[in-house]
């Protein structure tokens, strides 16, 4: 079964590599800067809440810079945020090829994932020139990195696999989850510092898989630490368990899907 | 008959649609159907239930082709579908042996805002090929649709006519073992009918095995080996062409 699997997705991988570059040259048609757009928001979003939060609401923290404390997270959420909507859309957006043409389904969800990860990627390059102007260095833990990245999309996929499927039977999560986002961006320790949490109500916000990919990531580029032991065992296991609940729901799901065109 | 000359077997296939499923479930539908216990039962019974196909069997040997004619509703698309892996049927088990160029709607993989040339890479994607296959064919596709001027265009500024007609090149690059046709022959204009249909002619000699659906009882007759009359969802009679006539005279058209 897993052969026919990796068989089904060799036949379609240029069709997923097909999808994303769609998604980039409809994104970008028509725009005089193209491409470069993808680094510049980034960098004009970054002036904006640099100016708004260090200059009228005076944040900041002891020992670190801010700045990178809020750019690092919000990086992180931002691609959760955009993939994670997107995704969701994406099967609903293609019923006109679903009930046309056999394709594995799961690639809609999937390629939108991708192609908000490619932004992601072009993301963390004004992120490291701010690492840099700033003055917080780069430090040999950065090599970790790749694996809170990889924990982050395998989490994110999942999430738009289950939001894809729900949103086939029902509309109303476009809606709902606009609300759930913006909740979630709150409980996520973003602007703030997460000390500054109640206690008691610390536990709820640790079972933000989100949490844990900026803690890990935070402990690299604002402490200069390995992250210990136990963080890279809650990122693991909150992006493969979402991602194998994500499966189940999807592949348990996609045949009735074309019912509800 | 030998096995392997058998290219798609359909066993005792039956499609049921739920038609109270367009409704989806509403919170207000849900509490009006709370309250409303007659209806509640009727959900119950299934009433609202629709079998589009019902216990169809039948085997296609390879080479074959196939003409499905029956009135609007009667399954043809239905089964061509299941055939093409787009369904999944409610019973019954079906084998296809052989890649399938499936033509149920074509240029269902274009976007609009991309240009021809990359709507032919999009769209072959979409039906399965790979980068270096597209590559290959790729003058030719561009040759059999006449569009090469047009190549750079956003496909949104295209006629209706063209666009199928880039689609019909595209779907019909491959030699594929066993294709299925939904209606597609009137695509473009008389010169580009004509030269589609002479593209389907030469696939059907060169063994490819075809299922074919089309309202045209001339088409059907002049193409096909093997004729399937469908009547709402059940298969009234397959044979030669004879059954085109029957049919003819059932619907009262002779």
């Amino acid at each position: 079964m897993i052969k026919n699997i990796l068989i089904n997705f060799k036949k379609y991988q240029f069709l997923l590599l097909q999808l994303v570059s769609r998604d980039f040259k409809v994104k970008y048609k028509r725009s005089f800067l193209g491409i470069i757009w993808s680094l510049l928001y980034p960098i004009l979003t970054m002036t904006v809440m640099a100016l708004v939060f260090t200059n009228m609401f005076k944040m900041s923290m002891p020992g670190i810079n801010y700045l990178v404390y809020l750019m690092s997270g919000l990086v992180i959420f931002n691609y959760f945020s955009e993939a994670s909507n997107l995704a969701m859309s994406s099967v609903v957006s293609n019923f006109s090829l679903i009930n046309k043409v056999y394709i594995p389904k799961y690639i809609f969800p999937l390629s939108k994932c991708l192609f908000v990860g490619i932004n992601f990627l072009l993301t963390l390059i004004p992120l490291y020139g701010l690492i840099i102007i700033t003055g917080t260095g780069v430090n040999v833990y950065h090599l970790l990195l790749p694996f809170v990245i990889v924990c982050l999309f395998l989490f994110t996929v999942g999430v738009g696999f289950i939001l894809s499927t729900i949103s086939v039977f029902l509309r109303d999560v476009f809606y709902i989850y606009g609300v759930v986002t913006t909740l979630l961006q709150y409980m996520t320790p973003i602007i703030y510092d997460f000390s500054i949490i109640p206690e008691h109500l610390q536990i709820i916000f640790k079972c933000n898989p989100l949490y844990w990919f900026i803690y890990f990531a935070r402990d690299i580029i604002l402490y200069s630490k390995a992250p210990s032991i136990n963080i890279w065992f809650y990122c693991f296991v909150f992006a493969l368990g979402t991602l194998l609940i994500g499966i189940l729901v999807f592949k348990k799901n996609q045949d009735k899907f074309i019912y509800y065109v | 008959m030998k096995q392997e000359n058998v290219m798609i077997k359909i066993n005792d296939v039956s499609m049921r649609f739920n038609l109270g499923i367009e409704k989806g479930f509403s919170l207000k539908q849900g509490f009006v159907d709370f309250f409303d216990f007659k209806r509640r039962k009727e959900k119950k019974s299934r009433k609202n239930e629709f079998w589009a196909l019902s216990n169809v069997s039948f085997k296609v040997k390879k080479g074959e082709v196939i003409g499905f004619i029956g009135s609007n509703g009667a399954g043809k698309s239905t089964l061509l579908k299941i055939v093409a892996g787009v369904m999944k049927p409610t019973q019954g088990k079906i084998d296809v042996y052989g890649n399938i160029c499936p033509m149920i709607e074509l240029g269902a993989g274009f976007d609009m805002d991309l240009t021809a040339r990359e709507n032919i890479y999009l769209n072959g994607a979409v039906m399965g090929y790979s980068k270096d296959f597209i590559d290959s064919k790729f003058e030719e596709i561009v040759d059999f649709s006449e569009l090469r001027e047009f190549l750079d265009v956003p496909v949104k500024n295209f006629s209706s006519g063209m666009v199928a007609r880039l689609a019909f090149s595209v779907a019909t690059v491959v030699d594929p073992e066993i294709l299925i046709v939904d209606e597609i022959l009137s695509v473009g204009d008389i010169a580009f009918q004509g030269k589609s249909e002479q593209k389907m002619l030469s696939m059907i000699n060169g063994g490819t095995t075809v299922l074919f659906v089309s309202h045209s009882i001339e088409q059907i007759k002049k193409l096909c080996d093997k004729v399937v009359w469908l009547d709402h969802g059940v298969v009234q009679k397959i044979g030669g062409k004879e059954v085109c006539d029957e049919y003819l005279r059932s619907v009262g058209a002779v």
